[in-house]
């Protein structure tokens, strides 16, 4: 029974992992000081290197992303409306800017995910 | 799985019984924590506070507060070139003896094609400076087609 309990244990973990999809987009992330361990985030947005734009994993347009992350905030309360930003480090400013704004609009605290740059 | 004899005759079946069992518990013991460790592979973020990213309100705030504008790979600082390893020193002076809330606010330009590396190094720049960043949105263009 032990056995059984802890594949399962297992199972269900794995499962957990595989079912955000943001690990598997095509970005890399921005090198910079001060990050701190991010522990379980709700909501992501990323963009990827060819300047795409997914909530959750799934691919969205700018448009729909400030009523998008309005409505899977809802009425949490302000410690947990973290929304990570995942941006390619290479992503130009005319294409991060709104997004940062759509999430502010909607409510969010923005976290920007980081590389943590160690000193030389 | 462990499959011995249980209840074997024998004290030599029986440890290896107990060693089967412990064996598998051990080895399923190992699969979960390399499991959990390479679920718990952290994320590094930086929270960052934006008052809010409304022109209005920083073209407002622009003649009172601060102004940093990022270029592609230059910074200037209230229009003047500081090399981006200087930001932060130059802008601890200029916040220095500020103590409202509303002075610390840093008004943010960026120019379309700043990359977002350099982009989150200078505000993270002005944040360790004290600094609180609002974001000076360019005017959005109605195209008609």
């Amino acid at each position: 029974m032990a056995d059984i309990a802890f594949n399962l244990v297992l199972f269900f973990l794995i499962l957990a992992k595989t079912q955000d999809d943001s690990n598997r987009l095509d970005w890399v992330p921005a090198k910079a000081a001060g990050g701190q361990a991010i522990k379980n985030p709700l909501i992501s947005v990323t963009v990827d290197r060819d300047n795409r734009v997914y909530l959750n994993g799934q691919q969205i347009g700018l448009r729909d992303l400030t009523e998008k992350v309005a409505a899977l905030l809802g009425d949490k309360p302000p410690t947990e409306r973290s929304v990570v930003l995942k941006i390619h480090h290479e992503t130009l400013a005319a294409t991060f800017e709104p997004i940062m704004e759509a999430v502010s609009q909607a409510g969010g605290e923005v976290v920007h995910v980081i590389e943590d740059e160690r000193p030389s | 799985m462990a499959a011995g004899p249980v209840g074997g005759g024998s004290g030599g079946a029986q440890t290896a019984w107990v060693l089967n069992l412990l064996t598998d518990l051990a080895f399923n013991l190992l699969i979960f924590f390399v499991v959990c460790a390479s679920t718990a592979e952290d994320e590094k973020g930086r929270p960052q506070q934006m008052p809010s990213a409304s022109k209005e309100k920083a073209a407002e705030q622009k003649n009172t507060n601060i102004e940093v504008a990022i270029g592609r790979t230059d910074v200037k600082v209230n229009g003047e070139d500081v090399p981006p390893a200087q930001v932060r020193a130059k802008l601890a002076t200029l916040l220095a003896g500020k103590t409202r809330p509303e002075d610390k606010i840093v008004v943010v330009k960026s120019a379309k094609d700043a990359p977002y590396s350099h982009w989150i190094k200078v505000t993270g720049a002005i944040e360790q400076a004290g600094g609180a960043i609002t974001l000076q949105l360019e005017e959005e263009q109605e195209v008609v087609r």
